[in-house]
């Protein structure tokens, strides 16, 4: 990426874009394809779909095999239930939030204004406090019914300003931590949206004999709307999903998460086998560093659509090691970003017209 | 000092120095050197001799740390096992960013909890206890996290100052720098009594450091001046409300330290209403405060205590209005001068 990838998930942190709401965030993705591709378009779901056409042409003439990337854009969110006497909010989720993080939070309300726009409120999330609690209650965690945003303005100008339905995300600005890792809201899975531009930026020196279509897809925490579409409007010949996988906490069951120092590609029915091992051989002899995870049924990702879309289109899934998945401090290692992007270019780079000729048998 | 600065400046209990320094710093420079003194607890005590002889002494006390965490340990992975620091509900830490250390070697750190995905059902009902949770700097192992956050390293929460809404201010700490911030405006003012302002130490943990001040100054009137909390938000009905927000400074007539003495308790709200400063009573007998050690040191003074009502204190992200932080200011100055 030309920019620096710390740089990168600052800017990307402060765009808002619940799923269904993507307008902002897309209009900046577009901005970032654009100088790294032929051609940028936002559909009407605000996928962004960048396409970069084959530099290298096929050796039999034969039409360049078409190759879907996908990476969502979207972010979980809240949004205004209910607006109470006393102007503060009641909260309701857009994709899985958990209410235990929310207690003493800061959130931006995006109030709707008659003109099309939004304005930026600031709020607090306030609950009860312990001391009006009874002992039992103060030992459970907050329900979404007891917690509230606060914007600090007096009820008339909340009832004025503010909608049943405005939305509401999380405030979580890029916090670099040691060992090149960096903690920040929407990592899931902006940030594998950045392993896409820096496989991009790569690609423009490597050279590459598939058409790329690069997809910042939407709608991915409410059940991948936005990648049904966009691999309906693409119809690829296969297809690479990148999204966020957890990594190892004290308290995980060893198998059930992955190391946060490198990538993954997952194993199961809706990954094309020999794809995937397709992968890890590119990995292998680029010396990267790739683990294997496994998905006994769905992946909860993009690829779920993606594989049966028109009449069906092999998938690898990329897993980028994220802890703390869902909060406003979601924790990656940035050197995982460069090297999934340098292991997608190379799977790119070698991607030729006999890609498919062994992969069912 | 601007509420800013002093706001976020970090300074747990027992590890105030920084806003120590600062203090300090700022009350050498409006009262000179002979007046200010750092005393064996760790208190800044600064004194305003009074235009009589016989001008009784009055000691004004505010607190200068902040509850937060301290480093623990370190486990295997690099994670900082943290203990609280004065009352911390474990509720408000999951995804919170904090600052690890003071100064050069301040790092930051994220305070995570098993993602809502990978919950049973069981875990969403039970609050996560401190224990079980932990601060993530990023240390790759055991070694880098004991060398750079090692045990006993102090924790603030990581809460910029930020004015919103209608004249709120959001950011760490506002109990009880707000009050520290006044009292370092009052240093200026144009008092008759004898005046000791005491910055002192340890209020979060037991009001340690107003017994050595109170101890030493042994006054005829002592003034706590609190961040307190209010709960006027979440439709609570007015009843459980302790002070609201925009109305004032928060006069107590009975907390948990001290019952307000009857007299000066009357006198306070006589004074702001002949001067027209906004005020209130504080509504509920909660929290205790440096009054305590002020009332029962020697033989005894007669104290009172004027809060500005805070939401969501003891938390990340306390909120104060600057109405009522102006209010807290002129009504001490009223005293003061009268």
């Amino acid at each position: 990426m030309n920019m620096e990838i710390f740089d990168f998930l600052k800017e990307m942190a402060c765009k808002h874009g619940p799923s269904g709401h993507e307008y902002e965030v897309a209009e900046w993705f577009k901005s970032k394809f654009e100088p790294l591709c032929d051609s940028v378009t936002v559909d009407r779901l605000f996928n962004v779909i960048a396409y970069k056409k084959a530099t290298i042409p096929t050796r039999d003439g034969s039409p360049a095999p078409k190759v879907m990337l996908a990476a969502h854009q979207d972010e979980i969110a809240l949004m205004v239930a209910d607006i109470l006497e006393d102007g503060t909010l009641r909260m309701g989720t857009v994709g899985g939030v958990d209410p235990r993080i929310l207690p003493a939070s800061t959130v931006t309300v995006h109030a709707r204004e008659a003109e099309g726009g939004y304005q930026k409120l600031l709020g607090v999330v306030g609950a009860l406090p312990p001391h009006l609690q009874s002992e039992a209650d103060s030992q459970r965690n907050y329900q979404f019914t007891e917690l509230y945003v606060d914007l600090g303005l007096p009820a008339e100008k909340v009832k004025a300003l503010v909608q049943i339905g405005d939305l509401i995300t999380l405030n979580g600005p890029a916090t670099r931590l040691l060992n090149d890792r960096c903690a920040s809201k929407t990592m899931d899975d902006r940030a594998c949206v950045g392993v896409l531009l820096e496989a991009a930026e790569r690609l423009q020196t490597m050279g590459h004999k598939c058409d790329i279509y690069f997809v910042a897809t939407s709608q991915e925490e409410v059940g991948s709307g936005g990648a049904t579409t966009a691999a309906y409007a693409i119809d690829p010949d296969l297809g690479v999903a990148l999204d966020v996988s957890h990594a190892t906490l004290p308290s995980s069951r060893p198998d059930t998460t992955i190391p946060l120092d490198a990538p993954a590609v997952t194993i199961g029915p809706y990954v094309q086998y020999k794809l995937v091992n397709r992968m890890r051989e590119t990995a292998k002899k680029h010396g990267i560093k790739l683990n294997t995870e496994t998905a006994s049924r769905r992946t909860y990702t993009d690829t779920d659509s993606m594989q049966i879309a028109r009449c069906g289109v092999p998938m690898v899934l990329i897993d980028v090691p994220l802890k703390y998945m869902h909060t406003s401090v979601e924790l990656l290692d940035m050197n995982v970003i460069r090297e999934s992007g340098r292991l997608l270019a190379h799977f790119l780079n070698e991607i030729d017209e006999g890609w498919d000729s062994e992969l069912w048998i | 000092m601007d509420l800013k600065t002093i706001c976020e400046l970090p300074g747990i209990s027992g590890r105030e120095e920084p806003v120590r320094k600062a203090i300090y710093t700022e009350c050498v420079v409006k009262l000179g050197e002979e007046n200010v003194m750092i005393d064996r607890a760790g208190n800044v005590i600064a004194h305003k001799a009074g235009k009589k002889a016989d001008a009784p002494r009055v000691m004004i006390a505010a607190h200068m740390d902040e509850v937060g965490l301290m480093v623990v340990s370190a486990a295997e992975d690099g994670l900082l096992r943290v203990c609280a620091i004065g009352g911390v509900d474990p509720r408000v830490l999951v995804s919170k960013r904090v600052k690890v250390g003071y100064g050069e070697n301040q790092i930051d750190g994220v305070i995570g909890a098993m993602a809502i995905h990978q919950q049973t059902a069981e875990d969403r009902k039970h609050v996560l206890p401190i224990s079980q949770l932990y601060v993530d700097i990023g240390a790759k192992d055991k070694a880098e996290a004991e060398a750079k956050a090692p045990m006993g390293t102090p924790i603030v929460f990581d809460t910029p100052y930020t004015e919103f809404g209608e004249n709120k201010v959001l950011v760490k700490a506002l109990d009880d720098r707000v009050a520290c911030y006044n009292m370092l405006r009052l240093l200026d003012c144009d008092a008759n009594c004898d005046t000791w302002f005491a910055f002192t130490s340890q209020e979060e943990v037991g009001c340690r450091g107003s017994e050595a001040a109170a101890f030493r100054i042994n006054p005829d009137i002592g003034i706590a001046l609190e961040g307190t909390s209010a709960n006027d938000t979440g439709n609570l009905p007015e009843c459980q409300q302790v002070c609201a927000q925009g109305k004032g400074v928060a006069i107590s007539f009975m907390d948990k330290a001290t019952i307000a003495q009857p007299e000066m308790f009357r006198e306070m709200i006589a004074l702001a209403q002949e001067k027209g400063i906004p005020h209130q009573v504080k509504m509920a007998v909660a929290g205790g405060n440096d009054s305590g050690p002020m009332q029962r040191a020697h033989t005894g003074a007669k104290t009172c205590v004027l809060s500005v009502p805070c939401r969501y204190i003891h938390s990340p992200s306390t909120i104060c209005d600057l109405y009522d932080v102006e209010a807290q200011y002129q009504l001490v100055k009223a005293f003061l001068e009268k």
